[in-house]
């Protein structure tokens, strides 16, 4: 049997510019708040979790979720490092393995307003464990055991006083910006400086976590096996990149939620605009209908030919959504990840998910749009249709 | 004005004007729960108590200023009354519900916050309870607590235990009511000294000190002074404090967050083409079909004017309908979504001035969408609307 050919549906659509533009436009508009979202989403997660390593591990205090809540005193961050013979050692002998400060401190940003910005403090061990991830691009780095610091590419802009020879005073110490550095993925929103020169400046008394580089073929969940009853050291022991993505669900999913969440109730005033023009394409075309069916198409070609149309025109939507988002693409913008509750930069990133789940959307919600007029298309019989009009 | 006339008009196509009301009743619905919302996350600033300070770090609102502040503060000319304020951090069930809770000073909190209303329990019962906590109604609503229920929460902050997953243990002492807008009804506050003990113990870990102080000061002095005067106490360490006003407080911890305001207009601005969309879709077509009816009425006498009108009416007349719809179907969606929102915009509420806004917007819509059918019906000539096919 046949079915109805194609350039039937392009040219009808064509015809009823008009119903058919607003039936579109209103897809567009809910494809393009379901795309904006999910754009955010990608931006976030891709500066979030881009390159985290499952051969550097995370050691935190039993029961804390992240570093911010995790403490280790100078005895148990010694026998974490120095006692684990997972750890990589280095040429001379050493555990590539650092223990890390970590406090979100609160500075004010170039455009005004406070945010809390990650200083983590490091040790020498941590340049080597980092390697060639991390870069200096301008300055130097800093000199161990000073009052020196160097700033991430993400933030050297966005906050006040972090530019190569600036000052920045915390609590009641002066730092000097040294350098402006890169390396992977959240660490460019971070500053580094002396673990423990940090620590005396801020009255710091522990260690936050601790990370050491392991050895090719010992996973990190093999250390946690072995640390987490450890009598004098406990420790809860993940991948890096297991503890990235730790960090980043809860604003990710908020953001597919809330995207999804818009997306369904603007979908369902779309779908009732789409059926409505549809159904206008339907009524107008009754006498054609008649003729289709006349020469022979049968119920269930016409059937497919309107939700063909249907799902044209929401893709024709779905198009048109994209690119009202698409100038977004790279456009710079933070927020607090409140699971850290430390600032982070990041750019929308319009990624080939967000236009498949755009357009996907998009056809969909013109095919149930357009479902009920096909099937009253469908129903006509050639002499009703025929007759009228 | 031909009312039945108008009616069976919109009648005659009962499937077009019932999917137009629902689409605009879904559209308002969306528009006012999104005004709620950014409403109710100024408001946090807008109604801020205008004598209470807040102490934090200056360096950070994550190191625990020294408890030894507290007794010297109070010394400070101005200052009334001041309590902790210790973010705990707890997380109840293995699914992680999630909301806010405070460690506070029994007696200061009771003078200091005279917007929390207990409407069950009492702080005579709160005080009398180490483990005591009063919580907020909605949260009461939200997990179905009651008076005497028992609550265990696990902290990442304060880990009890050798693993940290054991549950601290708290009793529902009193729930209480806020009698402003701007204070949350889905949080909990307990005593700090029961976190104090705890660590003191050995049961708990954690750092030692409080997030921030809360400070109520003499309406008769200046902010300023008081403030200044506080920062410049702790000059010289070992921590430095930074005193704001609640509501600069606020300010910045909602700045943080970044532009939401911004986020939600932009989707606000999506959902109103939307509902556009629907309605001017609706009255185009039926201007257009209804090009011979017109031509008819205009042959029999009837005014130009009364014939627009008669769309721009029947244009307002779905769009009222689909508003009160939309009405109800955001008081609705705001109770869903109230545990979700009211954290970061504790104000969250359908009342007077979203509605008032959201119905505005729909009748200017619903307006122009009439208008544009309307003008054409105007301006059309008996003989041409005659001659056109139905």
């Amino acid at each position: 049997m046949a079915l109805v050919p194609l350039q039937y549906a392009f040219g009808s659509i064509w015809h009823r510019k008009g119903a058919t533009l607003l039936a579109v436009m209103s897809i567009a508009a809910t494809v393009a708040v379901l795309a904006g979202m999910l754009c955010l989403q990608q931006g976030f997660l891709g500066v979030q979790t881009q390159g985290g390593r499952t051969d550097l591990a995370v050691f935190l205090r039993p029961g804390a979720n992240s570093e911010g809540e995790s403490a280790f005193d100078l005895e148990r961050s010694q026998i974490v490092m120095k006692e684990s013979p997972e750890i990589q050692t280095d040429d001379n002998g050493a555990p590539m393995a650092s223990a890390e400060m970590f406090l979100a401190v609160s500075l004010p940003k170039v455009d005004g307003g406070k945010t809390n910005v990650p200083l983590r403090g490091v040790q020498p061990m941590s340049f080597a464990i980092h390697g060639d991830d991390l870069k200096i691009l301008a300055g130097r780095n800093l000199t161990p055991g000073t009052n020196e610091i160097i700033v991430g590419r993400s933030i050297t802009d966005r906050i006040a006083d972090c530019k190569v020879d600036d000052e920045l005073e915390l609590n009641m110490t002066m730092f000097r910006v040294v350098g402006v550095f890169e390396a992977r993925g959240s660490h460019n929103s971070e500053i580094w400086g002396d673990v423990d020169r940090l620590r005396s400046a801020l009255q710091f008394d522990n260690y936050n976590r601790v990370i050491g580089l392991l050895k090719p073929g010992i996973t990190a969940e093999q250390v946690h096996e072995r640390l987490v009853v450890h009598p004098r050291a406990p420790a809860k022991v993940i991948d890096e990149k297991t503890y990235l993505s730790s960090q980043t669900g809860m604003l990710s999913g908020m953001l597919g939620i809330m995207g999804g969440f818009l997306a369904f109730l603007m979908g369902i005033g779309a779908i009732f605009t789409g059926t409505n023009a549809m159904l206008s394409l339907v009524a107008s075309r009754t006498h054609e209908i008649g003729i289709l069916l006349a020469t022979g198409f049968r119920p269930w070609a016409i059937f497919v030919s309107f939700l063909l149309e249907a799902a044209l025109l929401g893709l024709g939507g779905g198009i048109v959504g994209c690119i009202l988002v698409l100038p977004l693409n790279g456009m710079q913008t933070g927020t607090t990840n409140f699971q850290t509750f430390t600032d982070i930069a990041f750019a929308f990133q319009f990624t080939p998910t967000v236009l498949i789940t755009a357009l996907a959307t998009a056809v969909i919600l013109g095919v149930v749009g357009g479902a009920f007029p096909a099937f009253r298309a469908s129903r006509l019989t050639p002499t009703q249709a025929l007759r009228r009009g | 004005m031909p009312w039945a006339l108008l009616f069976r008009n919109m009648l005659g196509h009962p499937v077009r004007s019932a999917l137009t009301v629902l689409s605009v009743a879904v559209a308002l619905a969306l528009l006012c729960v999104l005004d709620a919302t950014a409403r109710g996350y100024t408001s946090a600033v807008d109604l801020a108590a205008q004598n209470r300070l807040v102490v934090m770090s200056q360096v950070s609102l994550f190191v625990p200023l020294p408890l030894a502040y507290q007794q010297k503060m109070e010394q400070v000319e101005g200052v009334q009354t001041t309590t902790k304020f210790q973010w705990f951090g707890g997380e109840y069930g293995d699914r992680g519900g999630f909301f806010a809770q405070f460690g506070v000073d029994a007696d200061a909190f009771e003078t200091m916050y005279k917007e929390v209303s207990l409407v069950e329990g009492s702080f005579d019962e709160f005080r009398g309870e180490r483990t005591g906590c009063v919580i907020g109604k909605g949260l009461a609503a939200q997990y179905g607590w009651a008076l005497g229920d028992e609550v265990r929460l696990t902290s990442a902050i304060f880990p009890r235990g050798a693993g940290g997953k054991e549950a601290w243990t708290f009793v529902v002492r009193g729930i209480y009511e806020a009698k402003r807008k701007n204070f949350d009804e889905q949080t909990m506050f307990f005593h700090f000294d029961y976190i104090r003990d705890s660590l003191e113990t050995g049961a708990a870990q954690g750092a030692e000190g409080a997030g921030t102080y809360a400070i109520e000061i003499d309406p008769n002095m200046r902010a300023e002074t008081v403030m200044s005067a506080i920062d410049a106490l702790f000059e010289n360490g070992p921590q430095r404090t930074r005193t704001t006003s609640e509501a600069e407080f606020n300010r910045q911890f909602m700045s943080m967050m970044g532009n939401i305001p911004l986020l939600l207009r932009s989707i606000g601005g999506a959902v109103l083409f939307a509902i556009f969309f629907a309605v001017l879709n609706t009255m185009l077509m039926a201007g257009r079909e209804r090009t011979r009816d017109l031509g008819i009425m205009k042959a029999l006498g009837f005014k130009n004017g009364h014939i627009g009108m008669m769309l721009v009416v029947e244009s307002m007349v779905l769009i009222l309908i689909g508003s009160l719809l939309g009405v109800v179907l955001a008081k609705g969606l705001a109770e869903v979504m109230r545990p979700f929102v009211s954290g970061f915009a504790p104000g969250f509420a359908i009342d007077g001035a979203v509605l008032a806004q959201g119905l505005t917007i729909a009748g200017v819509l619903g307006l122009v969408s009439g208008l544009a059918p309307g003008l054409r019906a105007i301006r059309i000539l008996p003989v041409h609307a005659l001659r056109e096919d139905a």
